[in-house]
């Protein structure tokens, strides 16, 4: 989220899209509902399926899935095309202003320039901006072309910012081949200015195309535009509206793409950095934000730094391919924040390896793992299928339940020589050698090895949850963990151990990452997580001294914020971005105020978040060019002309004692300093604008352009389980998978309450389809994919209705994806027994490599 | 010919083997052991239900009944079970005296004088009264509609869940109404069967009644089993002007 | 509240005489306000009732609905209905009301309910079944005109929603206001509480364009200690059989109050005419049979 929960009680406006919070975020749905009633917010909801959240709707929409592109496409043209966008905004805090290559092509026909048919990739040299003089500084420049293209595809996934607001723009660390001095027309005319660009690719996005594409009738797609945008009427800029979105948009083969359109809505409309604003995502678990902070992805390391490369010989060649340089018009300022990011990986290197790492041998970086490739959930299994990967560790993850083609995961999970899975239930993954349809003679011929742990469950825990506004909230344990199940760092914590006592007594390759690893707890055996919590915000190893407010840390001390950090190893710290979040004065996150002065929801003394407990992002960009908030009645931050400083109820986003007069721009974390409409040089795999493709299995060719029908480098697999459908086959009806209010994930099913609310599986199917198949509620159907097949009830509703997708009549069905072959007695019998993942494709995103769960083709049978 | 009371009862019944009658002199048999077993079977059922039901009635004023059979609880829980006694021994009872208490035309007559009856008219009944007479009869037929509305009315507030709402509330005022009915009419029975007939109690207790009490309040019944004409004999009384002597009767 | 820590009782049903203690303070009327344009059907409350109470297990099984039984149970005494409702307009709502015991002024289960002290009313609204003096007569299920009470075959008692009465009486709220994480559900005094929906209704009437939105306080009952706000009060049977105009069924209200003592005395009449008789007119003695001819021996005879 760029803002927060609460801070969606400040909303004006809420698109809801790719997301049904009523169902999944009840507790947070109260935001919405507070900005209903007390502001008279619109609510403006945007789904497959007429959902919990539809039912508070003003406007409800249902569109086909996989199509929200095409809907946000037009979106943008209704915005450009009748003046809901301010000026001021969007040529100052945004590129639109900005020259772009001339080389550069538009998708018209489905493909950027620089597409390379053979190997399905891009050559982004043309994506970026023109320099001054029309000196371009160019990728191929570099002496690594091939290598620039993969790391910028590498780069695709730190593109979602740290917010998590992927695409936002926000947080990328750009490859240092943008040029310093940016071409640009503050008049918007130039033809080749992102605007004009702007508007030409989604001058196709008609509202006639978009009923094709998306099944929305175009009055009612009109409405919705008109009413969201209406906060922008004639560019004024007192409302504020947001876009709150889950993975109903991620789980897609352009999902990183659809999120990047919303960014773009909102910076055209100057919502972005606004209290009641921003680009909101809903994460679907307690702590996702805190494992992505944390590097829980291959391809980042804590604080989304990026993974070294083969080609990162040492840590100069990192940090100088992964520190970006201001890339602006001149006459502009860019505060550049990636700009810090030696101190950043130097502090980190520190945490990980303490007095091993010194300025001599590099501060270790040789010890870091390299990535010659993607490392990537689907990859994984593919490389466990493919004989590669031979045992695996699954902590807090049913990886059998949660992978698109589960057939494949559960297949390779019998080549596999071992698999330890510490759960809190016996799980679908640790009995994967008895899924349904598993002979006894199938069973003799598993040989792998699982060893279950017993885990303790969330109320036998203590440490934080970093929630989806970025909150660092410390929790107590309730419980202590039942007989002899033992917390996750215990756990950890003697596996390592017994590894590094293997490799201390017997030798082995490459040691010194884990035999020279830093464990300096109390108990090694059991850490405590205040300690662990104390050594990622990071201490002052000699005393270190702030040049600008002679504030001096003594060695030792637990660092204040990430300002201290520095890269000439005087400093640890195990993530950045949540320094300053136990520090001297102690933990910020057990921090328990309720107060909010402002009334904005603010709660500054309310737990922490990062960064430096801002609450909302990039809120420079609540101001005006002078400083001034947009809205006097909600004032987040302000330039104070008495103090010469930003001052305000939220911590500003900013460089606190910038002058307005500068011109620095309010995206501190881009080297533009300004939000982006067209991302430069491939920090989104599949294009500086995003284009709508279908999904890789979809029931129409792409009506933009039938020839590419689908997004050109989205992934798919080639093993004998990696089966597409399509509409010839058999496959007419779309089907998509979500989850209930009343169960979370795969355990749930073994809680009876629970199970009392929602006993067994179903799948939600259109009254009028199940009256042409003369299928009552509570029959059994099965679903059958190009992959396999699932039986359960119908439920027969009227929530969802039939479509008429580019001239033909489409349906689409839900199924909630609960239940699997383990559960409670109460569940035995009832259930169909088979996880749906058997039914959804492994296809992956280019930038986040999410697989496309939601939107694949099936067919339906009564049973 | 065999008299009505003989064919009663069933001259098998066991109850008749066990429990003979004594006649003594100047008596007639009126009531076999059967059918006093029957009487006083139903009539404790039917004290039962009166009393439990009263508690469930109307609590503000009977409150004092339930603890009589072990709380308020127990007391719905037996109230139908004394129901249903009620009506399986009166049921019985109703087939003993099916053809006894069919309706005739002197029964409407016997109805429309019936303020003679109230105000001791004459002192005798008239002489076309058989071995019940209309007034008891009219009970009868009332006692039976009655059960017959008990026992539907009864099982649907006895199972709510199955009939449903308004049945329930529309069971529930005609089964008050029908106690109430019976309410009043067993302050008229115990009245004519104690103090109001004298006499009359015998019936129900030894079987028995005095030939005097058969030719006062039965005398076709008194005709049918002595064979002698009330009316010719009590004319010819008056004929001859002889005092009749009183004769002890109890 | 002067004492927040007590209930004060009100009405008892089947007790004779007056309620100890009445009217030795002053009790605000309870309400809860159950805003079902905000209600987003996550069942929390039924969740909450359920642990509060410490309900039992209750299996149950797939209806072709996300609701998650047909109707509440004794050990299931609040429950969300969802009913998907196509207008004839073209447009379509997902409604969900969370139904439970109404609480109402004039409860159809207290005149119903023939056993003392079953069901209390509070002053402060609150209908509250006591267990321990329930008969199992059941009339309250017919008496009610929401169809709250639910029989337990096994402990034959009667059970519903106690609006939480012991979290109350100690100064709580119900567990189910607690648990709603929308404000949906609010809980406060009755005028409070009907000042908060009027503003409510107002709100949804000029702004979101529902020009039937209304407050269900039905006052055919008596006004209830439960109060919606509707998207639609001209209907507010679309909401599953929430009814227009409850009542209690007449055999309930004029029958027990009126009908029930009269009937009484009219039966007791005839225990006053048979006196009467006696006084009056007085037995009919045995007449002397006329002269007997033949007599049989003075032996007694036995017949059988």
């Amino acid at each position: 989220m760029t803002n927060g929960w609460v801070d969606i009680k400040n909303s004006d406006m809420m698109l809801i899209m790719g997301g049904n919070p009523a169902e999944n975020h009840p507790c947070g749905f109260k935001w919405v509902v507070e900005a209903k009633r007390n502001r008279n917010a619109k609510v403006i909801v945007v789904d497959p399926r007429f959902t919990r959240t539809a039912s508070q709707a003003d406007q409800f929409l249902q569109i086909r899935t996989g199509s929200d592109i095409a809907f946000l496409g037009g979106l943008i043209r209704y915005a450009l095309e009748n003046n809901r966008f301010n000026q001021e905004y969007l040529v100052h805090y945004t590129n639109a202003a900005f020259l772009v290559k001339d080389g550069f092509k538009l998708p018209e026909d489905g493909l950027y320039s620089g597409f390379d048919q053979n190997a399905k990739t891009y050559d982004k040299t043309t994506w970026n901006y023109q320099e001054v003089g029309g000196v371009t500084a160019v990728a191929g420049a570099t002496s690594h072309p091939s290598g620039a293209v993969s790391h910028a595809e590498g780069q695709g996934h730190q593109a979602q910012g740290p917010a998590g607001a992927k695409g936002m723009g926000g947080g990328p660390i750009p490859p240092p081949m943008l040029p310093p001095n940016v071409a640009y027309d503050l008049s918007l005319q130039h033809p080749r200015c992102v605007f004009q660009l702007l508007k030409q690719q989604y001058s196709r996005y008609t509202p006639e195309m978009v009923e094709r594409i998306t099944g929305i009738p175009k009055d009612q797609a009109i409405k919705a535009w008109d009413t969201f945008t209406s906060i922008r009427q004639n560019g004024d800029m007192k409302k504020a509206g947001t876009i709150i979105y889950a993975v109903g948009w991620t789980q897609h083969s352009s999902g990183t793409q659809t999120i990047r359109t919303a960014a773009m809505i909102q910076l055209l409309l100057g919502n972005v950095g606004r209290a009641g604003g921003g680009v909101n995502a809903l994460r679907g678990h307690s702590n996702i934000q805190g494992a992505t902070d944390m590097a829980g992805i291959f391809d980042i390391l804590p604080g989304y730094l990026k993974m070294p490369t083969p080609a990162d010989t040492d840590l100069k060649a990192y940090l100088t391919r992964t520190t970006p340089k201001p890339s602006k018009p001149k006459e502009w300022d860019s505060f550049n924040y990636w700009s810090d990011t030696p101190a950043f990986t130097v502090s980190l290197l520190k945490a990980l390896y303490g007095d091993a790492a010194t300025k001599a041998n590099d501060f270790a970086f040789n010890w870091l793992p390299k990535i010659d490739r993607k490392y990537s959930w689907a990859e994984i299994w593919d490389d466990m299928y493919n004989g590669k990967v031979k045992g695996m560790l699954a902590f807090g993850m049913n990886g059998v339940m949660i992978g698109p083609n589960a057939k494949k995961n559960i297949e390779a999970l019998k080549k596999a020589d071992f698999l330890v899975v510490c759960e809190i239930y016996p799980d679908e993954t640790s009995e994967f050698w008895r899924a349904p349809g598993t002979t006894a003679e199938d069973m003799k011929k598993i040989n792998t090895t699982v060893y279950r742990l017993p885990g303790a469950g969330f109320a036998e825990k203590d440490g934080t949850f970093v929630n989806s506004a970025r909150w660092l909230q410390w929790k107590w344990a309730a419980v202590p963990p039942p007989g002899d199940c033992k917390l996750d760092q215990e756990i950890l914590a003697r596996i390592f151990l017994k590894v590094r006592d293997k490799y201390q007594n017997e030798g082995g390759k490459f040691p010194h990452p884990i035999l020279k690893a830093s464990w300096s707890y109390s108990n090694p055996y059991n850490p405590s997580l205040s300690e662990v919590a104390r050594e990622i915000n990071g201490k002052a190893l000699a005393d270190v001294t702030d040049a600008k407010t002679s504030t001096t840390i003594k060695a030792d001390q637990q660092l204040p914020g990430f300002a201290f950090l520095r890269d000439d190893g005087s400093t640890m710290s195990g993530n950045w971005l949540y320094c300053g979040s136990w520090t001297e004065a102690g933990a910020m996150s057990q921090r328990r105020g309720p107060e909010d002065p402002s009334g904005l929801g603010i709660h500054p003394n309310w737990g922490w978040s990062w960064p430096m407990n801002r609450r909302v992002l990039y809120n420079r960009a609540s101001c005006d060019l002078n400083g001034k908030p947009w809205d006097p009645d909600r004032k987040q931050v302000w330039w104070s002309e008495t103090k010469q400083k930003w001052v305000g109820n939220d911590v500003p986003d900013f460089k606190a004692d910038s002058d307005p007069k500068t011109h620095m721009g309010p995206f501190i974390m881009n080297p533009e300093g300004v939000g982006r409409l067209f991302v430069p040089i491939g920090a989104v795999a599949d294009g500086p604008f995003p284009e709508h493709y279908e999904p890789t299995e979809s029931p129409i060719a792409n009506p933009l352009h039938p020839s590419q029908s689908n997004n050109p480098i989205a992934k798919r697999f080639k093993s004998d389980l990696d089966k597409y459908g399509t509409v010839d086959q058999g496959f007419n009806i779309i089907c998509t998978t979500y989850r209930l209010t009343e169960h979370y994930h795969y355990w749930t099913k073994n809680n009876p309450m629970n199970v009392q609310l929602v006993p067994e599986p179903f799948v939600e199917i259109p009254a009028e389809l199940a009256e042409q198949m003369g299928l009552h509620g509570g029959e059994k159907v099965k679903v059958t994919s190009a992959r396999a097949e699932y039986i359960a009830k119908a439920m027969v509703t009227r929530r969802i209705k039939g479509m008429m997708i580019d001239g033909k009549k489409t349906y689409q069905i839900g199924i909630p994806i609960h239940w699997g072959f383990r559960g409670i007695a109460e569940d035995e019998g009832k259930t169909a027994k088979t996880p749906v993942n058997l039914l959804s494709p492994a296809v992956i995103d280019p930038n986040a490599y999410t697989p496309e769960f939601k939107g694949f083709l099936v067919k339906l049978e009564k049973v | 010919m065999g008299t009505s009371a003989q064919r009663l009862g069933g001259k098998n019944h066991f109850i008749n083997r066990i429990g003979l009658t004594v006649v003594y002199a100047g008596e007639l048999l009126r009531h076999r052991a059967y059918t006093r077993f029957l009487h006083w079977s139903y009539g404790i059922f039917f004290f039962l239900a009166l009393l439990s039901g009263f508690g469930i009635y109307m609590p503000w004023i009977f409150r004092w009944f339930t603890p009589l059979f072990g709380g308020g609880a127990m007391t719905r829980m037996l109230h139908p079970w004394f129901g249903l006694g009620f009506v399986f021994f009166f049921g019985l009872q109703a087939i003993n005296w099916l053809t006894e208490m069919s309706w005739g035309p002197g029964d409407t007559r016997w109805i429309r004088r019936l303020k003679d009856y109230v105000t001791h008219r004459n002192t005798t009944e008239p002489p076309d009264v058989g071995f019940f007479n209309a007034g008891q009869k009219a009970m009868f037929w009332e006692i039976v509609g009655g059960s017959v509305a008990y026992v539907i009315t009864g099982v649907i507030m006895w199972f709510p869940e199955i009939f449903g709402r308004w049945p329930v509330a529309v069971s529930y005022i005609i089964h008050d109404i029908s106690a109430l009915i019976m309410l009043a009419g067993i302050f008229v029975h115990i009245y004519l069967s104690t103090i109001g007939e004298p006499g009359t109690m015998q019936a129900m207790t030894r079987g028995t009644v005095s030939e005097a009490w058969a030719w006062t309040h039965h005398p076709r019944w008194y005709n049918d089993v002595t064979g002698r004409d009330p009316v010719q004999a009590l004319d010819a009384a008056r004929l001859s002007q002889t005092q009749v002597p009183p004769r002890s009767i109890d | 509240m002067s004492d927040r820590k007590t209930l004060q009782i009100q009405r008892i049903s089947g007790h004779p005489g007056s309620v100890a203690g009445e009217g030795t303070q002053r009790q605000e009327k309870l309400c809860k306000l159950i805003d079902t344009t905000t209600c987003i059907g996550c069942k929390a409350c039924e969740v909450a009732c359920v642990e509060w109470n410490d309900m039992p297990f209750q299996p149950t099984m797939f209806d072709n609905t996300y609701q998650t039984m047909p109707d509440t149970n004794w050990n299931y005494w609040n429950l969300i209905k969802f009913n998907e409702v196509s207008s004839d307009d073209g447009s379509f709502q997902w409604l969900m009301r969370k139904h439970q015991c109404m609480h109402c002024a004039d409860p159809g289960c207290l005149a119903a309910c023939p056993a003392d002290g079953a069901i209390v009313q509070y002053r402060n609204g609150i209908v509250d079944f006591q267990e321990e003096n329930c008969i199992g007569c059941q009339f309250c299920v017919s008496g009610c005109p929401f169809n709250v009470p639910k029989f337990n075959p096994s402990t034959k008692k009667v059970y519903k929603c106690t609006l939480c009465s012991d979290r109350v009486g100690s100064g709580l709220e119900p567990a189910c206001i607690k648990a709603c994480p929308t404000g949906c559900l609010h809980f406060g005094t009755k005028d409070d509480m009907l000042q908060l929906a009027g503003r409510r209704v107002t709100q949804l009437q000029q702004h979101a364009g529902l020009k039937d939105a209304g407050i269900y306080d039905p006052q055919t009952i008596g006004g209830t200690s439960v109060v919606y706000v509707l998207h639609d009060a001209t209907n507010p049977e679309k909401y599953g059989g929430l009814p227009k105009n409850p009542r209690i069924p007449l055999a309930f209200t004029i029958w027990k109050s009126w009908f029930k003592p009269l009937g009484l005395i009219a039966s007791m009449m005839a225990f006053a005419g048979v006196v009467m008789h006696y006084v009056t007119e007085g037995p009919r003695r045995v007449q002397p049979q006329p002269p007997v001819k033949e007599i049989d021996g003075g032996e007694a005879r036995k017949e059988n």
